[in-house]
């Protein structure tokens, strides 16, 4: 599998990314050429160490035992490859030993990896997620002892906020953490769904935990954000004994049977505070953007691997006749159908979750408030709409297999279970389109949707993407004032919302790629391009009527 | 874990107050015996069987799943035994023929025990439901020999049926099959061939299975036009009827797939194994058509399942799980926090399964009441009429109802959050389920070509008028009602719109048949929403006349007019994306050359 050259041209021709790259400080040792490098490494990689474990790692799961959790066969051997070839580092900070990529290049790189394996890639991303938060709002000593390594891969970390009781709601959590006075604190509480709680794979777990300290106001201002390691460290470095910190169980799910969910015990357990205490909430938000950015790629990812198999699939399985002849099913209408659908929304998707990465980017090496704004913006509409529409792609990837999608043997079913679960983890779907609907539009009115369109439109002036967009931001400001009187259809209209947007980016952006391309490749992604214009893109008029029905009529039940 | 409630009320609800099966019974032959009394005692016992003794092997069976050992297939505990219960009940022969030993109930009350027996597990109920179509084609096909020699077993139970048709390298297009039928001296036939992904193919819960497999005499002509049928015991009859020895039939593995764990989905290899020509030579395919029809509707049901359950267990789950405050103010004050239930877009997820669950199920007794008419209908001409109609409506049916059906099952997984992925909830295993169901018996893709190919342009639009009329005369004699005036107008306007879209495809397909197979799943997905809105303006209409009758059961009645409200207003608008979409051109397909498919 290879969406190498789809990555290779938003990286040079699409978002010409060296230029920003060589413009900055922060990214000045990257180019085009070392991009591609990475890029094939990165690819090879996934082709011969993930993907061989993917199936059997579903067929075999995760098991718990006395002394932990087991990761399926070839895990603990494709984690030490995948340490080796210095992945888990490629985001961190390089002041703690990581390569300080930019995001635009690492994103790709994760797709590479989720595509092939994303139960394994789901490690790798909480560990990343969980050095972020720790290089942002730890203590120099807490970083000095931890990320060194974490970005060696020879610790991993995880997040632990969820509770029984307490999904969505974080405020209702209940983990108690008692302050020892030296500077650690016993934590003691119950904690599930936790990706990665634990594996064979690393000498040692780094656990953030959400907990309350005594006296702690209720709600979500009484959080506090805890690094509790599986293995206490020496100070020199070595590992101790084990803390508190026990499985309970493994969930059994309906698919990335290879990651291990846990519930995980926390029964006295030393930990550190990270960063202020009652501010726990906010440091998580750090891990938990990276993370919904990543979780957004593994929508996509799931999507491509997908459509892989399938236009492999439809191009060798010959049934019924096309011109009187026995044709392969990919010459059928229908059949073209499904593959297109998958092909422009593989396309569109990978193409928005570089350019929100890159906000993200350009966020720190400009030191730019507007572009960290939009990266803000953008991330719940990657999380969410990648997410939804890799699950789409999964499902009709399967639906061209036929009766073969719904077996094992193929794998194509395998990928439906597998991107079910991003709809729901690092915040569901319809938690994100709440959270850009109130904190990204309404907060500031829409003026940083309105200056994202109106770059789009200036870089795109193709008169239906510019009067779609025009269209879109008459009814964000009518939004923003009908929700201003009745917060509560707020969530009505929320996912029909975010729908609309990304409907309207993914529009964006295949025109971008058609106005980037050159020679043969013109012709076949202006056909792309025209088949998202007549084939997908009447969806997006079907949201805004489903929009301005829900700012109108209360739901009942 | 939610237990399977039979949705009698809702079910009485479409069956009595809207299309009125009882009086339908009194005016169709055999319909005699089915009094209101009768149905309603049936609706009851089915309803108390399906919960206490199917619906708990639901979970089990999934986790079990089925085992091949040597002597063939055993199905998870309690499916036999539930099963033998099932015959001793007598209901396998509930609507069929009293001269094969059937109650010769309406079809449509058949239907309604499927429907329940379906959702209370459907992999089990897949056992018996195979059987229907096996009955069928064999009472309409099958020599006086033949009938007697299986029928009366099958009818009671004792026996079940099923239909071999896949083979490895042909699914959707059969014409490429190869099994092979070779005529004995004895007027019987030796099979030999491999058929594949075979539905309750091999159990051990009942005594005998009756194949009927496609298969080639050899010197037929090449393609769909030489295949034949077969019936092919698994255990060969003795002179008196009873079973004997072996017949050389076997199943050779077990599929591993993603749900529908319970039931046996078989390769099976016939070695030489003793069968007997159905009806005549080279015409299997016209006569597994019969069979097919009744397997499709049956699948329609499918969706349904998927989707009552979906919102069975999403309903406990968001009126129990507390998360967050409302943002219009507290609604559980005295608790930590509001049930999930108060949350707008928690509601939008919960009725657009509901609004979808009780469409289908009118969609599903709409058919079920033609079925009745097109079996035992008196006149000539309502039989034509109706059987015009069921045929448009079955490929509609099958593809909506479970494409729609898959969509509940996964909102149903989203309003869990987190615990809908897990195993110990229901919701997972309901979206795995449901998933085979827009694969199996055609897939939504050969349904769009069958609608818009075959039935509607295929006929000149002849076909479709029956429906498009039911319609269209519904929505004009209910402009001016109070309840539906509005969704009246709707619906004038997507019938007049649904007759320019068929008109406009159906020029084009005239320059180029491609233009079918392009337009086709939105054309057909298009025709379910609107069938389901005239079903909701249907409901809202019987809803608020009995509300304005005076009722003691309110909350229910305005259920169906705010549900009708939301669907009208949230989910139609699904009709706008399709009726551009299907009109797109046919090149924005074709030009796309099939080797650009390919990334590298």
């Amino acid at each position: 599998m290879s969406a190498l050259n789809e990555m290779q041209f938003l990286l040079r021709d699409v978002f010409q990314l060296e230029n920003s790259w060589q413009g900055s400080e922060l990214f000045a040792d990257y180019t085009a050429e070392l991009g591609d490098a990475i890029l094939s490494e990165a690819e090879k990689f996934a082709r011969e160490a993930l993907a061989p474990i993917n199936r059997s790692g579903d067929e075999e799961g995760c098991r718990l035992e006395a002394d932990g959790v087991h990761t399926p066969s070839g895990f603990v051997e494709a984690w030490a490859a995948f340490s080796e070839g210095g992945w888990p580092s490629m985001a961190g900070d390089p002041v703690w030993g990581g390569q300080g990529m930019p995001k635009a290049l690492s994103v790709m790189a994760d797709e590479l990896f989720y595509s092939a394996n994303s139960s394994f890639m789901l490690y790798s991303t909480l560990s990343v997620g969980a050095a972020l938060c720790i290089d942002a709002h730890a203590s120099e000593s807490l970083k000095e002892t931890y990320l060194p390594a974490l970005y060696e891969g020879r610790w991993a970390g995880v997040m632990d906020l969820t509770e029984p009781h307490a999904g969505s709601d974080l405020g209702l959590l209940r983990t108690k953490a008692q302050d020892l006075g030296n500077g650690e604190y016993a934590i003691e509480g119950n904690k599930m769904f936790i990706t990665g709680g634990d594996q064979d794979m690393t000498e040692n777990v780094i656990h953030l935990v959400l907990a309350r300290l005594e006296g702690a106001p209720a709600g979500y201002r009484g959080i506090s954000l805890f690094l509790v390691p599986k293995f206490h460290v020496n100070d020199d470095g070595s590992l101790g004994e084990q803390n508190a910190v026990t499985i309970g169980s493994i969930e059994h799910k309906m698919g990335i049977n290879a990651s291990a969910t846990c519930v995980v015990n926390f029964d006295g357990a030393k930990g550190y505070l990270v960063g202020e205490a009652n501010r726990g909430l906010q440091a998580m938000f750090t891990m938990m953007n990276y993370e919904r950015l990543s979780i957004g790629v593994q929508g996509l990812a799931s999507g491509v691997a997908s459509y892989d198999s399938a236009m492999t699939y439809a191009a060798e399985r010959k049934q019924g006749s096309v011109a009187g002849e026995l044709a392969a099913i990919n010459r059928h209408a229908d059949v073209k159908r499904m593959l297109l659908t998958m092909r422009v929304m593989a396309d569109a998707g990978r193409a928005l979750a570089v350019y929100a990465a890159h906000c993200l980017d350009c966020s720190k090496s400009e030191n730019s408030a507007a572009m960290a704004q939009r990266a803000a913006l953008l991330t719940p509409v990657v999380k969410a709409f990648l997410t939804d529409q890799g699950f789409e792609s999964c499902v009709i990837g399967q639906q061209v297999f036929g009766g073969h999608g719904y077996v094992r043997e193929w794998g194509q079913e395998q990928w439906v279970r597998d991107a079910r679960i991003a709809q729901i983890y690092e915040g569901t779907n319809g938690i994100q389109a709440q959270d850009l609907v109130k904190r990204k539009v309404c907060v500031d009115g829409g003026s940083a949707l309105k200056a994202m369109l109106d770059d789009f439109s200036a870089l795109t002036p193709d008169s239906s993407f510019v009067s779609a967009s025009q269209q879109f931001l008459t009814l964000s400001e009518e939004m923003v004032m009908v929700l201003a009187e009745h917060p509560e259809r707020e969530g009505a209209i929320s996912v029909d919302y975010l729908h609309a947007l990304g409907y309207l980016s993914y529009h964006h952006f295949l025109l971008r790629m058609v106005a980037a391309a050159t020679g043969d490749d013109v012709a076949v992604r202006q056909q792309r391009l025209q088949f998202f214009e007549m084939r997908i893109m009447p969806r997006f008029n079907a949201l805004l009527s489903s929009i301005k029905a829900g700012l109108s009529v209360d739901l009942v039940l | 874990m939610a237990d399977y409630k039979a949705p009698l009320r809702d079910i009485r609800f479409v069956r009595d107050e809207i299309f009125d099966f009882n009086t339908l019974y009194t005016k169709i032959n055999g319909g005699e015996d089915a009094t209101p009394d009768m149905v309603d005692a049936i609706l009851d016992e089915i309803g108390r069987f399906a919960e206490q003794e199917i619906a708990p092997t639901n979970v089990t069976g999934d986790r079990e799943g089925c085992k091949l050992g040597e002597d063939g297939v055993i199905a998870p505990s309690g499916f036999k035994e539930v099963y033998q219960k099932f015959v001793e009940g007598g209901w396998p022969s509930l609507s069929a023929d009293p001269e094969f030993g059937g109650q010769g109930l309406p079809v449509s009350l058949g239907m309604t025990v499927s429907e329940i027996v379906g959702q209370a597990n459907w992999s089990w109920g897949m056992y018996p439901g195979l059987s229907h179509g096996a009955k069928h084609l064999l009472e309409a096909h099958g020599s006086n020999e033949q009938k007697d020699a299986f029928l009366p077993r099958m009818v009671s139970g004792e026996w079940t049926g099923t239909m071999c048709l896949t083979e490895p390298h042909c699914g959707s297009d059969l014409g490429l099959l190869r099994t092979k039928a070779e005529a004995n001296a004895d007027g019987s036939y030796s099979l030999t061939g491999t058929k594949i992904f075979i539905s309750a193919g091999d159990h051990d819960m009942a005594e005998n299975i009756v194949h009927l497999v496609l298969a080639r005499v050899p010197g037929s002509p090449a393609g769909t036009k030489g295949i034949s049928i077969f019936v092919v015991p698994k255990n060969n009859l003795d002179d008196s009827g009873n079973v004997a020895e072996r017949n050389a039939v076997s199943c050779g593995a077990l599929e591993h797939k993603m749900g529908i764990h319970g039931n046996a989905t078989c390769v099976m290899n016939f070695d030489g194994a003793k069968g007997f020509l159905i009806g005549e030579q080279n015409k299997g395919l016209n006569y597994m058509f019969t069979m097919m029809n009744s397997a499709r509707i049956g699948t329609a049901f499918q969706g349904l399942a998927h989707s009552e359950l979906a919102i069975q267990h999403a309903t406990d789950y968001a009126r129990d799980r507390l998360q967050m405050r409302s943002l219009s103010g507290k609604k559980n004050p005295d608790g930590p926090a509001d049930p999930i239930i108060v949350h707008p877009d928690v509601r939008r997820m919960l009725l657009t399964i509901k609004s979808l669950t009780e469409g289908m199920r009118m969609m599903g007794y709409h058919m079920a009441y033609n079925a009745d008419i097109v079996s035992d209908g008196k006149d000539e001409e309502e039989r034509k009429v109706a059987d015009d109609l069921l045929s448009i409506l079955t490929p509609i049916g099958k593809a909506f109802m479970t494409e729609v059906g898959c969509e509940a099952a996964s909102l149903g997984v989203q309003v869990f959050g987190g615990h809908g992925y897990t195993a110990e909830w229901p919701a997972e295993q309901n979206m795995r389920d449901c998933r085979i169901s827009t694969i199996y018996e055609g897939t939504t893709g050969i349904q769009g070509l069958d609608l818009l190919g075959r039935k509607v342009l295929g006929s000149g639009g002849e076909l479709l008028k029956p429906l498009t009329k039911e319609i269209y005369v519904f929505a004009k004699e209910n402009l001016e009602n109070e309840a539906i005036g509005g969704y009246s107008v709707k619906l004038q306007e997507l019938t007049k719109e649904w007759g320019e879209l068929t008109m406009h495809i159906g020029m084009l397909a005239m320059e180029n048949p491609e233009e079918v197979g392009a337009a086709s799943v939105d054309y057909l997905m298009y025709a379910g929403y609107v069938c389901m809105a005239y079903y909701w303006a249907q409901m809202a209409k019987t809803a608020a006349e009995k509300l304005a009758a005076g009722t003691s059961e309110t909350a229910f009645y305005e259920a169906k007019l705010h549900t009708a409200k939301f669907y009208f207003a949230r989910i139609l608008p699904r009709t706008i994306t399709l009726a551009a979409t299907m009109k797109a051109p046919l090149d924005t397909l074709m030009d796309m050359d099939e080797e650009q498919f390919v990334i590298v």
